[in-house]
């Protein structure tokens, strides 16, 4: 089975995160940015609230069994700090039924339940 | 229901809009995304750099770098999913490395925000 990775990290820490993925041996990627607010309610400085933090989604599709071992590898990587701080991101995984190649055509995972 | 997430070619999105509204796919959600695959090697690359080109060779070491890529959500009726990645399939394919994925994920429920209707209802 197949499952689809989505990790909203800090926009600056998305170059270290793709760096480490990359070399333990899970390149393909995707990438966007979004904005977006927590349990913490945004920023508040001064009097003024920040409730739309710029941060990047990263999106990656791995077999099941790799899944503690790359939600690790995103979680030491995107840490800031040695514990971590609030803003540091989440990562949600969500069961994918299948992927098609497109250059390929190739299926892979179960079949679509018709 | 099903969400299909489509990811392709930036100048392939006429084409497949066109493609999705003859296949009967109204609404779509479409994002700008950048991103990599598996990393395969360009092959003309390749062989440039077995000839001794510098630029070529220069290339190769290149990898995990991201291109930019249109990434397209799409909520269908179960039915309709094999029709829908078979269109997306017909117009994206060149057959070249890059021409992106297509992921079918479950998906529980969906609204309707300006009537509030639920369900399949809310799709179609």
């Amino acid at each position: 089975m197949m499952i689809m990775i989505r990790a909203i990290i800090r926009p600056e820490k998305a170059d270290a995160v793709l760096a480490a993925l990359m070399d333990a041996g899970f390149p393909a990627v995707t990438k966007y940015s979004v904005a977006g607010r927590g349990k913490q309610r945004g920023i508040k400085i001064g009097e003024v609230t920040y409730d739309e933090i710029p941060k990047t989604m990263l999106m990656s599709v791995i077999q099941a069994e790799d899944k503690d071992f790359v939600i690790n590898t995103i979680m030491n990587t995107a840490r800031t700090g040695t514990k971590g701080a609030f803003g540091d991101g989440k990562i949600f995984i969500n069961e994918v039924e299948c992927a098609y190649t497109i250059s390929s055509g190739v299926k892979e995972g179960a079949e679509v339940a018709a | 229901m099903k969400e299909v997430i489509a990811i392709v070619r930036m100048n392939m999105m006429n084409q497949t809009k066109k493609a999705l509204t003859e296949a009967g796919v109204d609404a779509f959600f479409a994002h700008e995304a950048t991103g990599r695959g598996k990393g395969f090697v360009n092959p003309q690359v390749l062989a440039g750099a077995e000839d001794g080109y510098e630029e070529a060779a220069s290339l190769l070491g290149e990898k995990g770098k991201l291109y930019p890529k249109r990434l397209i959500t799409i909520v269908v009726e179960d039915d309709f999913v094999d029709s829908v990645v078979e269109s997306i399939i017909s117009v994206n394919k060149t057959g070249k490395p890059g021409d992106g994925k297509i992921f079918i994920l479950p998906l529980g429920d969906a609204v309707r925000v300006r009537t509030g209707e639920s369900g399949m209802k809310s799709i179609s």
